[in-house]
């Protein structure tokens, strides 16, 4: 019996007048649950009077609002998502994975390590990490390292591009916006346009003030005129996407908006022989399966490969299989979800190569489940360069004589550099992270916390709330100096 | 060089009389008994085979039906060369590679596997290219032989001249690559003969011929037989253009009839060619919808891509095409292209290709297009 579910991929606040001509409904399906998804059928003037309607109540309640009230709601918000029993939750962990494939389980673990890095105190963190003193974007505060005031404003109104459905993920770009007092217009991804629209129900529960300088729209990538209505109001704009969206979009940006990109980036893990012993072996195994299965690998923070050292108690060849005996288990607990055609025949044709190469000898073994994709741990010894993996639980362990031979094979790669995982375990760590560092690593870490960074992380190795920000300063305005100056008429 | 084993040169025998009954024979039995011989040979004389099918609890003696013998992926030609009698090999073909940095594989050939090949370009050629002997002048958008010895394409093209082109058929991209002015000459030389011509050769290099013609206004309005053949679709091409916008094309700078554009579907790891049906139906005035035709010597199956299983008629899935003209490699071949299975025949969906990210975590095409611009 197919379960029906009626579900917005939109969010507009219930007192916006705009006129819409009329709504679409999409049906999805998968197993025996069936999403139809409504979407408002919008235009150019439509998305001009909403944000012209975003930024009116900006000015008119959350510029003027403190930031401990706006922590406050939102910390709410993330709490009502932790609590299985929260409706929207239960929704979201039926038409995610219809939408996406993501099994529930992953879809479970994904809110859940979002929203417990999204509480109050991870917020209040993240703003003194990036701007010292969050009461700057309340009023003027005394600096005392300027001998005067400042004052920190975000945007008016931010518009972000969501990327493709890492579960959850959307709703840190409405923290974030509310955070440095903006308004903000997200649009979903195709892929998964069902949870952003969730959370801000969930805004709109706690204050619904709040929840009107937010709204959740969908439109193609690349559909001009409603993409120029949007920038032509917005200060900001945040982009999660790959490099041709990317390309295409940032030509049609005026200069005057400030632009953030997020463009895919890997990850990549890092085991010293100190740490190969009988004692540790299992949790680091298991630590490393878990990089691997979050998000079943969809993330730029997710590893393509784990680099081992030789000669450590535990062989790299061991520990790879104890690797994929972890992933099975997590299979199990946490599945990989459905994936496309496509993301099949990658992982079949390159299992196969790898199999070839295991049965004529050389250093190579491949683990699988004996049917299906569903994950794939590969041992091979260093080829010397980084081969990225085709995800969804696909991963190479590579056999190094010394982690230092790293280091050339992902300098090679810096542009790409998001996270690593290390763990040296002797005095070589502190100059392997600093060289991580200079290629361009944006957070290195231990294995097991790959997935879950902090609200801190200078995400893309930016500053994602103060790069939101302008700033007034009130300099020598007392004092000896300030007195001195003579004004000649 | 001494000559290939008896035991080769007899199956060799059977697998040639086998295609020559053309491709209207249908005969499942002797069909079976070819590709498990076949099959025997492989086990017993490629080392990594017999570990592959081991693996699999598979041997010659244990099954009893083609559709048990193990599957290997394409991609393997890139890790392991396979070859039934390595002191033999004549011809390696190279495969292409569809995005920069990637390693080729290998698929090499005996004389006696090369013979094969050549009677399926032969036999297949006359069925579904050129069924009314009219012995055009083949104009080909490839590399000569001589230029590209490793391309199994333009081995074939060459193939096809041979037994079915005009003596003044020949190749149209020199060292200086292709050069359109002398299609344009060719095309013009032909039209005013009132000479057929048959166009061959990669699909792309047909749109960026079209694409030269639009930008000069260029419209040719072939002699009635004229025909084209295009392979090789767009896979890892900057431009995609559906099959049905291809025909189209085809009809409007060349005047060539819908049914005269003929799609062959080539790989290098298969010695066989899977081609529309569409210019025979045409010619044989039976109305039905263009589809692919695998020829009675081979047969390919519609798999799941998770459990690689044989899936129904008309559900979508991966591609598996078994060869009897693959004896001197292997026979039965796992791809990446995605296809649907219908009465008579099969159809491409297209390649299956890397996935589109979901995430934001990079994709493989995307890093080897960035590392490369």
């Amino acid at each position: 019996m197919t379960q029906k579910l009626e579900v917005d991929g939109f969010y507009l606040p219930p007192e916006f007048s705009g006129e819409i001509s009329g709504y679409d409904t999409e049906t999805f399906q998968r197993g025996d649950v069936e999403v139809r998804l409504r979407t408002p059928r919008i235009t150019r003037a439509v998305v001009g009077e909403l944000c012209d309607y975003l930024r009116k109540n900006q000015e008119t309640y959350l510029r003027s609002i403190p930031l401990g009230h706006i922590i406050e709601v939102l910390d709410r918000a993330s709490r009502r998502w932790m609590d299985s029993g929260y409706i929207y939750r239960k929704l979201a962990l039926q038409s995610i994975p219809v939408m996406t494939g993501f099994s529930t389980e992953t879809v479970a673990a994904s809110i859940d390590v979002e929203m417990e890095s999204s509480l109050s105190e991870d917020m209040w963190r993240a703003l003194r990490s990036e701007i010292g003193n969050p009461l700057y974007l309340d009023g003027f505060q005394h600096d005392p390292e300027l001998d005067g005031y400042r004052r920190a404003f975000g945007p008016d109104l931010m518009v972000s591009f969501f990327s493709e459905n890492i579960p959850a993920l959307p709703h840190l770009l409405f923290m974030r916006a509310a955070l440095v007092k903006s308004a903000c217009l997200g649009k979903v991804a195709s892929g998964e346009p069902t949870f952003a629209p969730m959370y801000l129900k969930t805004i709109a529960e706690i204050d619904p003030d709040l929840a009107r300088c937010m709204a959740v729209l969908y439109w193609r990538g690349g559909e001009v005129g409603v993409e120029d209505a949007a920038f032509e109001q917005a200060d900001a704009v945040i982009f999660f996407g790959g490099i041709q969206a990317v390309n295409s979009l940032i030509e049609r940006i005026p200069r005057r908006i400030r632009v953030l990109i997020h463009g895919h980036k890997l990850g990549f893990g890092v085991i010293g022989k100190e740490m190969l012993t009988a004692d540790r072996v299992d949790q680091l195994a298991a630590a490393t399966a878990y990089d691997l299965s979050m998000f079943d690998q969809q993330a730029c923070l997710a590893p393509h490969v784990y680099y081992v050292e030789t000669g450590g108690q535990i062989s790299v060849a061991a520990f790879a299989e104890k690797v994929a005996e972890e992933t099975a288990i997590l299979h199990t607990a946490m599945p990989r979800g459905e994936i496309s055609t496509a993301d099949s025949a990658a992982i079949t044709q390159l299992r196969g190569k790898y199999e070839m190469r295991e049965l004529r000898g050389d250093a190579v073994a491949v683990h699988a489940p004996p049917s299906g994709t569903d994950w794939t741990v590969v041992y091979e010894k260093n080829p010397g360069i980084f081969r990225p993996s085709p995800l969804n639980r696909f991963l190479r362990v590579v056999g190094v004589d010394d982690v230092l031979q790293v280091l050339p094979i992902v300098k090679a790669i810096g542009p790409f550099l998001q996270n690593a995982a290390v763990a040296i375990g002797d005095e070589r760590e502190q100059e392997f992270m600093a060289k991580l560092a200079e290629y361009g690593v944006a957070r290195i870490t231990a294995p097991g916390n790959m997935p879950v960074p902090s609200m801190m992380w200078h995400h893309d190795g930016i500053s994602p709330l103060a790069a939101l920000l302008r700033w007034c300063d009130i300099e020598k305005k007392e004092g000896a100096k300030g007195l001195r100056i003579q004004v000649v008429k | 060089m001494s000559d290939l084993p008896e035991t080769v040169r007899e199956i060799d025998r059977q697998i040639t009389a086998y295609i020559e009954r053309g491709v209207d024979s249908r005969d499942e039995d002797t069909f079976g008994e070819l590709a498990l011989a076949v099959f025997r040979l492989q086990y017993n004389g490629i080392s990594l085979y017999r570990r592959y099918c081991r693996k699999r609890g598979i041997a010659p003696d244990s099954i009893d039906s083609w559709q048990q013998i193990p599957a290997v992926p394409t991609d393997v030609f890139k890790a392991a060369e396979f070859c039934l009698v390595p002191p033999h090999v004549a011809r390696t073909f190279l495969t292409s590679g569809t995005s920069a940095g990637e390693e080729k594989g290998r698929v090499a050939y005996d004389p006696g596997g090369l013979g094969l090949m050549d009677a399926t370009i032969r036999v297949a050629g006359k069925a579904f290219l050129f069924p009314d002997e009219s012995r055009p002048t083949m104009l080909i958008l490839a590399p000569s032989p001589e230029m590209a010895p490793h391309m199994v394409m333009v081995y074939g093209m060459n193939r096809l001249i041979e037994n079915f082109g005009a003596p003044d058929s020949r190749f149209l991209i020199g060292p200086q690559g292709f050069q359109p002015e002398q299609l344009v000459f060719a095309l013009e030389e032909a039209t005013a003969q009132n000479r057929p011509v048959a166009i061959c050769g990669g699909s792309f290099g047909f749109v960026n011929f079209f694409d030269y013609c639009e930008k000069r206004d260029y419209r040719f309005d072939l002699p009635p037989c004229s025909r084209c053949l295009d392979a090789g679709g767009f896979k890892g091409r900057s431009r995609e253009v559906g099959r049905n916008e291809f025909i189209d094309m085809c009809v409007r700078y060349l005047g060539i009839p819908d049914d005269y554009s003929v799609n062959l579907l080539g790989m290098t790891e298969t010695a066989s060619q899977f081609y529309d049906d569409s210019l025979r139906n045409s010619m044989g005035a039976i109305i039905a919808d263009r589809k692919k035709i695998s020829p009675p010597w081979t047969r390919t199956l519609v798999v799941d891509p998770e459990t690689l299983e044989p899936l129904p008629l008309g559900e979508t899935g991966l591609l598996r095409h078994c060869d009897l003209g693959n004896r001197g490699h292997i026979f039965a071949l796992q791809t990446d292209d995605l296809g649907v299975a219908v009465d008579g025949g099969f159809e491409v969906i297209g390649p299956a290709g890397p996935g589109e990210a979901r995430g934001c975590s990079l994709t493989i095409d995307e890093m080897t297009e960035a590392m490369s611009s």
